[in-house]
């Protein structure tokens, strides 16, 4: 995910003072509270996948909404907006229609399958529809592939957001970010990462918001600020700032049509205890991302007029601006509630990677080789556990391999997924043989494209991702397989799927 | 047929995109009209992949003709004013809510106006467009007779 990759570029300045500490131990205290309530509640497999389909609207929302934004929001964001301007807001313009475009697209659907099927994971989802064990295999691997990095990069950035609240150092950061993530991932499954997002949430929506408040209050108002850097260096408010339109609008497209097939938020659907609430869900959950996303527009346009007045110091480098802004200039309570909601934003992806990739190993791959798994819990809880550690040593370990493996983890399933699941569940023509193309497609195009970049064996013109090239191949492959496939597709549904795609 | 139109729209949307990015790699990087496929493209894709998740196999679209239309616009016209419109922002220009006017379309316009069109359509629609109480009580019995039948089947295996 670019978002997190973004993170691990920053070399976070120390903020370990007592206002910063007491946050960041209150933030952890609390966290464990919850984690404690949650686990002694899980009792089953599907209450440790799907919270037993028990959750309430307003917690799916604000949990939707903490696992939808990283630190990048926080952090790598306002950053970006402080180097190229307002061409880093395409990333996340998208949110004004991805949540409804979700809710039409996906969650009825998704709720109803899990009605009809008492369906736990994505991969069980495009089983389904396709009748086809192939195509839950292959889906559970590119999802698992994209697991892989997103973990190892999310453990990466916790060790940098806690090495500065507690001045430990990278290594303990990563260890102590991650058994904390893994105590509560573990032992109260997505339960306790719901009620953890939930108060995570609710964090970051909290230190968006008086961020927001506090940077038009410096700035002297939006306006003032717009005329500071108009007099300096006005692209930075042109329509794409520096970069190209069709760098821009290539973030548009990724970051918008991409969002149908992001596992940790479309996992979410399955989980709403009464479908009809789904009726509120998209508006309380953009309502939501816009209060997240304050802090990322209005730091990084006010940091940039307030260098560009004088009033800050340069910086060092462009992610500095939410740092230096928060240690210069905010009071320190300010500050210490942001670094904990940074802490939040990736513990809480963190929580819901480990979760999905546990529920991979335990149910999908196993339902893929015609096995079962005899107690779903009990395994569940050991991947967790496994896959906690490997991301711990990976980041450890690994270097610039890390950034590597989360560069391609948004487009990977963004092209792996959203025309076998988004379109697939929606559209009747669709096929078996559309689906397992497309998702293999996605899978080589987006791991051989990214590999050849990072070997610097080719360089992509202005403008062009792997991400997006992958995922325009991956529906072109699925549209032209499944048409020259159609006379199979009415085969392919079951009655009850039928009825899902027809509601 | 709603369906069918969507999926002709969303697929013409992506070959559009398509084009585009295919255009980046040409000598010389990409042209002025690879932007405009992608400004023209995008809304279509997204408006076509809403259209097939919200319309149902009996039923057209109902009162969401409006507000799909309008989003589509939206975002087609804010693309294409930010690329049609003269640049040269500078000191001198005057701000619209506080930003440059292009700048102010984009932000105002792509980003703010469809959560106050599109949130509020799927809540209002939701009972008719979307999901009914009757609607999952179908699901649920269906449900219920798949697993009697694989219930008996299990049953029938185990006698024999």
């Amino acid at each position: 995910m670019i978002p997190t990759v973004a993170m691990l570029q920053v070399a976070l300045p120390s903020a370990a003072q007592p206002a910063v500490i007491t946050v960041g131990v209150l933030y952890f205290a609390a966290i464990i509270a919850i984690s404690v309530w949650a686990a002694r509640r899980t009792r089953t497999a599907s209450d440790f996948f799907v919270a037993g389909k028990g959750i309430g609207l307003i917690a799916l929302t604000v949990a939707s909404v903490s696992v939808s934004v990283s630190g990048f929001a926080f952090i790598g964001g306002p950053g970006l907006i402080y180097a190229v301007g307002l061409g880093a807001m395409y990333i996340v313009l998208p949110a004004a229609v991805t949540n409804v475009m979700g809710a039409w697209v996906l969650a009825k659907r998704m709720r109803l399958l899990a009605e009809a099927r008492s369906l736990i994971t994505i991969p069980d989802a495009i089983g389904a529809r396709y009748r086809s064990r192939a195509a839950q295999g292959l889906s559970a691997i590119a999802i698992l592939v994209g697991i892989v990095g997103y973990m190892a990069t999310n453990a990466l950035a916790m060790g940098v957001v806690i090495n500065a609240i507690f001045g430990v150092g990278l290594g303990w950061g990563i260890w102590i970010g991650m058994g904390i993530t893994l105590a509560y991932s573990a032992s109260g499954g997505i339960l306790a990462g719901i009620y953890n997002d939930v108060f995570q949430g609710t964090l970051m929506a909290i230190a968006s918001v008086l961020v927001f408040l506090f940077v038009l209050g410096y700035g002297g108002g939006l306006g003032e600020i717009s005329r500071t850097i108009l007099a300096h260096d006005p692209t930075i408010l042109g329509p794409w700032g520096k970069l190209t339109p069709l760098a821009a609008l290539s973030f548009f497209f990724v970051f918008s049509m991409g969002s149908l097939g992001q596992p940790q938020a479309v996992h979410k659907y399955y989980m709403l205890r009464d479908p009809l609430q789904l009726k509120w869900y998209p508006l309380l959950k953009t309502l939501g991302l816009v209060l997240v996303l304050l802090l990322y527009f209005s730091v990084g346009l006010g940091v940039k007029s307030f260098v560009l007045g004088g009033r800050l110091a340069p910086l060092s480098s462009p992610d500095q601006a939410t740092p230096t802004l928060l240690l210069t200039a905010t009071p320190i309570v300010l500050a210490a509630l942001v670094f904990s909601g940074v802490a939040a934003a990736t513990m809480s992806a963190a929580n819901s990677f480990l979760n999905i990739g546990a529920a991979i190993v335990t149910h999908d791959l196993p339902i893929a080789l015609g096995r079962s798994v005899g107690n779903e819990l009990r395994w569940g809880r050991v991947m967790t556990v496994l896959i906690a550690v490997a991301a711990a040593i990976t980041a450890q370990k690994s270097g610039a391999m890390v950034a590597f493996l989360g560069i391609f983890g948004w487009g990977l399933f963004a092209s792996t997924l959203v025309p076998a699941l988004a379109v697939g569940l929606n559209w009747e023509g669709a096929t078996r043989a559309g689906a397992l193309a497309s998702i293999a497609t996605g899978l080589i195009v987006t791991v051989a494209l990214e590999t050849l970049a990072y070997w610097k064996v080719f360089r992509f013109p202005a403008g062009v991702t792997a991400s997006a090239v992958a995922m325009v191949m991956s529906f072109l492959v699925f549209f032209m397989v499944s048409w020259l496939t159609r006379a199979d597709a009415p085969n392919q549904l079951d009655p009850d799927i039928r009825l899902v795609m027809d509601i | 047929m709603t369906r069918r139109a969507a999926i002709a729209a969303l697929f013409l949307a992506i070959i559009s995109i398509a084009l585009g990015y295919a255009s980046a790699f040409s000598k010389g990087g990409a042209p002025v009209w690879a932007a405009w496929l992608l400004a023209l493209g995008i809304p279509t894709a997204l408006g076509a992949i809403m259209i097939l998740g919200a319309v149902r196999s009996n039923r057209g679209l109902g009162r969401l003709v409006i507000p799909f239309a309008l989003v589509v616009l939206v975002l087609a016209i804010g693309f294409g004013a930010a690329l049609a419109l003269p640049g040269g922002e500078s000191a001198t220009t005057g701000l619209w809510l506080g930003l440059p006017p292009r700048a102010a379309i984009v932000i105002y316009g792509v980003g703010l106006l469809p959560i106050l069109v599109l949130p509020v359509a799927y809540a209002m629609t939701f009972e008719s467009q979307t999901l009914s109480a009757s609607d999952v009580e179908k699901v649920r019995a269906v449900a219920s007779e798949r697993r009697a039948m694989e219930s008996e089947s299990i049953n029938q295996r185990k006698a024999e």
